[in-house]
């Protein structure tokens, strides 16, 4: 149950960063309500999922479903660019977060 | 372009104090500070969201928040150094100077 969880937290987690994206495009409460609603219950799952699973390993799992996640929902809807030196950067820094979050 | 990715580092530079603060906060005093990082810190992460591209932003605010704290736990909080944890910081600042260069050029293009 508690990898549920966790996998939820980083889908709600990628909602709030579509939101921030949705916010910056429409300028309307609603992004911003949904925005607040998807990174609340992102921490919520993930304060629930680390009841039972190590810290560290919760943690490096939630960041990178929602990093990753929130990167390529720029990319599908909101007209990020797909280049590729880009997607490299931001695999790199968010493999070398993930693996800090492992060894920490 | 710089003004906005100054944006970005004030936002991770908050971050540190508030996972510090979720971690290690006691009595309301502690607990009012760290509500005020997380504000202050996811406002400046949705500024800079405003020019930059928010996959990049949320990325970097991501890995410069992990390696604060990284940093933070082994300097304030008598956290073990371990090789494996500045040589993944040092990738991670690579990644983040990459990111920079890689969006202002194509920032550059569009304009």
């Amino acid at each position: 149950m508690s990898w549920f969880y966790l996998i939820l937290a980083g889908i709600f987690e990628m909602t709030g960063v579509a939101m921030i994206n949705s916010l910056h495009k429409n300028k309307n409460w609603q992004s911003f309500v949904l925005m607040a609603a998807g990174f609340g219950a992102s921490f919520l799952f993930l304060a629930l999922a680390m009841e039972t699973l190590p810290m560290g390993t919760a943690y490096a799992i939630w960041t990178g479903i929602g990093a990753s996640g929130g990167a390529i929902l720029g990319m599908l809807l909101y007209g990020e660019s797909k280049d590729w030196k880009r997607i490299a950067c931001i695999a790199i820094v968010l493999g070398a977060a993930v693996g800090l979050k492992l060894v920490s | 372009m710089t003004k906005e990715w100054i944006k970005v580092f004030f936002a991770a530079f908050f971050e540190v104090f508030w996972v510090i603060g979720l971690k290690h906060a006691d009595g309301p005093w502690e607990w009012t500070g760290t509500a005020i990082a997380i504000a202050i810190s996811f406002y400046a992460l949705i500024a800079a969201g405003n020019k930059l591209p928010v996959g990049t932003v949320y990325a970097v605010f991501v890995g410069l928040g992990t390696a604060g704290t990284v940093l933070s736990e082994i300097l304030f909080f008598g956290e073990p150094i371990k090789a494996a944890k500045l040589v993944l910081i040092l990738v991670l600042l690579i990644g983040v100077i990459g990111l920079k260069l890689v969006t202002d050029e194509t920032e550059g293009e569009r304009s």
